[in-house]
C-alpha cells in the first residue's frame, strides 16, 4: 500500500516536471506532435467520407428510372441555360480584359478552384469547423478562402497531409472586411464569428456599421466580401443581416448579426480557392499557434 | 504479444468509439455540441493496466481530441495524465460497477470542464452568457459518460482479455 502511494507520488512529480518541459518545449515540437495524431486519425476520416459517398450512391442507384430520366431532362434544361450565359459571360470576360489593358488597372489575385469533400463537421462554443478530404497533396495552403457557388463558406486553417481544417464564417478565429448591400458610399464594415452560446444555429457579428446606414425595406440586407486584404475575392456573399441593427456602447457605430446565406452543417462539397501567388494572409497564418 | 504494447492495441481497439463520437458530434454540429467519451474511456483501462501504461493511453487519448480543435496543446492530455495516475493509484474506488459508471460520468465530466475551459483561454474573442451553454455540454458529457461507459469498457474489457492483462483484482 505504501509502494502505491509512493508511486502514486512519485507519478505526481514526474507530471509536473514534464508539464514544466512541456510548456517550455518549441512550439515546432508540439505542433509535430498534433500533426503526428492529425495524420494518424486521417485515414478513418476519409474511409467515414467515402463510406458516405457510398451511401448516397446507392440511395441514388435505387432510384426508379422515370425519376432519373426526368432529373436528366430537367438538367439538360438548366445546362442549355447555362451555356447561353457562360456565352454571355466570354462576351463580358474579353471586354472587361480589353478596360483593363487600356487603364493598366491591377489585376486581382487569381485562384486556382479545387473542389473537395466534406469529411466531417465539428462544432463548439470555441470553434465551428469543417474537415475536407483534400490536403496539402493536393495543392491546398493555408489562408486560402472556401467557398459554395458564390457564398463564402470560411477559410482553410490548418492543412494536413491529405485532409484540411476550415474555419467557418461564424467560428471566432474569422475575420473579414465587407460591404452592406444598399450602401452607396460603399464603406467598410467588419464580419468576424462570434462564440456560440445558444444551442441555435450559429451567426458571426457585422461591426462598424456606419451610424447612418439605413437597412433596405423589405429584403436582409446582404453581405459581400471587398476583396481587400488579399484573401477573399471581391463580390462573395458572406450572408444576410439579421434583424436590424442596433447601437454600440460608445454610440458611433453599429452592430447586427449575420445569418449565413446557407446551412453550412449541411454542405457536402465546397471549393478551395488557392491563389496562385502566395499572398500576405498566408504568411502571417503560418505563425499561427493553434492553426 | 507483450504486455508492454496492451494499451497501445487497447488504443486501436477504443478508436471506433472515439470515431463513433466526432460522428455523433457531427450530427449534433448544428448546436455547438461535442459528444464527449474520452473521459469515460479512460476508466476500464485504469482499473487493469500498470499505471505506467494508462498514463501513455491517457496521453494519447487526450491528444487524438485535441488533434483537430482549437484546443491548447497538452492541455486535455495532461489533465487526464492526471486523473490516470489518480485512478490507478486508488483502484478501490472502481471496485464495483455503479462506482465505475459514477466514475465514468464524474472524470468525463472532468475532463469535458477542463478542454472547455482551456478553449476559452485561447479564445480569440470574448463572449457572454457562456453559462447556460457549458451546462448543456457538461450535462451531455455526463448523460454520454454514463451511457456510453458500459459498451466501452465491454469493448475494452473483451480486448485486454484477448491482450493476457492480468484481471482487476477483486481486494485492490
Amino acid at each position: 500500500m505504501d509502494q502505491n502511494r509512493q508511486g502514486a507520488r512519485a507519478s505526481y512529480v514526474v507530471l509536473a516536471a514534464f508539464v514544466a518541459v512541456w510548456v517550455l518545449l518549441p512550439s515546432a515540437v508540439r505542433r509535430f506532435n498534433r500533426e503526428a495524431f492529425v495524420e494518424f486519425q486521417a485515414p478513418a476520416l476519409h474511409l467515414l467520407g467515402r463510406s458516405r459517398d457510398l451511401a448516397t450512391f446507392f440511395e441514388k442507384k435505387s432510384r426508379s428510372a422515370e425519376e432519373l430520366a426526368a432529373a436528366g431532362r430537367d438538367l439538360a434544361r438548366i445546362n442549355a441555360a447555362l451555356e447561353l450565359k457562360l456565352k454571355t459571360m466570354e462576351d463580358l470576360r474579353r471586354e472587361n480584359l480589353r478596360l483593363r489593358e487600356l487603364t493598366r488597372y491591377n489585376v486581382p489575385a487569381e485562384y486556382l478552384s479545387v473542389v473537395a469533400r466534406v469529411a466531417t463537421r465539428d462544432s463548439s462554443s470555441w470553434w465551428q469547423r469543417i474537415v475536407i478530404r483534400k490536403g496539402r497533396n493536393d495543392g491546398i495552403r493555408p489562408g486560402a478562402p472556401v467557398i459554395f457557388g458564390d457564398t463564402v463558406v470560411g477559410r482553410v486553417t490548418a492543412v494536413h497531409l491529405t485532409t484540411s481544417e476550415v474555419d467557418l464564417v461564424t467560428s471566432p478565429g474569422f475575420r473579414c472586411t465587407a460591404y452592406l448591400e444598399g450602401d452607396d458610399q460603399n464603406r467598410i464594415v467588419l464580419v468576424n464569428g462570434v462564440a456560440a452560446n445558444s444551442l441555435g444555429a450559429a451567426k458571426a457579428r457585422v461591426s462598424v456599421i456606419p451610424y447612418d446606414y439605413l437597412l433596405p425595406a423589405g429584403t436582409p440586407a446582404r453581405v459581400t466580401t471587398t476583396g481587400m486584404g488579399g484573401v477573399f475575392p471581391s463580390g462573395l456573399t458572406l450572408g444576410y443581416l439579421d434583424g436590424g441593427a442596433y447601437a454600440t456602447q460608445v454610440g458611433n457605430f453599429k452592430e447586427s448579426l449575420l445569418v449565413p446565406s446557407r446551412d453550412l452543417y449541411n454542405l457536402q462539397e465546397v471549393s478551395v480557392l488557392v491563389p496562385i501567388h502566395q499572398t500576405p494572409g498566408e504568411a502571417l497564418m503560418q505563425g499561427d499557434q493553434f492553426q | 504479444m507483450t504486455m508492454g504494447w496492451a494499451w497501445l492495441f487497447l488504443l486501436l481497439a477504443t478508436y471506433p468509439w472515439l470515431l463513433g463520437a466526432d460522428l455523433a458530434s457531427d450530427a449534433l454540429a448544428p448546436s455547438s455540441l461535442v459528444v464527449f467519451v474520452t473521459g469515460a474511456c479512460l476508466v476500464a483501462p485504469c482499473r487493469r493496466l500498470k499505471r505506467w501504461q494508462c498514463v501513455l493511453f491517457a496521453a494519447c487519448l487526450g491528444f487524438l481530441f485535441e488533434a483537430r480543435r482549437a484546443v491548447p496543446d497538452g492541455a486535455l492530455a495532461l489533465t487526464l495524465v492526471a486523473v490516470a495516475i489518480y485512478l490507478s493509484s486508488h483502484r478501490a474506488l472502481l471496485r464495483t460497477t455503479p462506482r465505475m459508471l459514477q466514475g465514468a460520468a464524474a472524470v468525463n465530466v472532468g475532463a469535458c470542464l477542463a478542454w472547455y475551459a482551456a478553449a476559452a483561454l485561447a479564445a480569440p474573442s470574448s463572449a457572454d452568457g457562456m453559462a447556460g451553454h457549458l451546462f448543456g455540454q457538461l450535462l451531455l458529457a455526463a448523460v454520454v459518460g454514463v451511457l456510453g461507459f458500459v459498451p466501452i469498457a465491454l469493448t475494452q474489457n473483451a480486448a485486454m482479455d484477448r491482450l493476457g492483462v492480468p484481471p482487476a483484482p477483486e481486494t485492490p
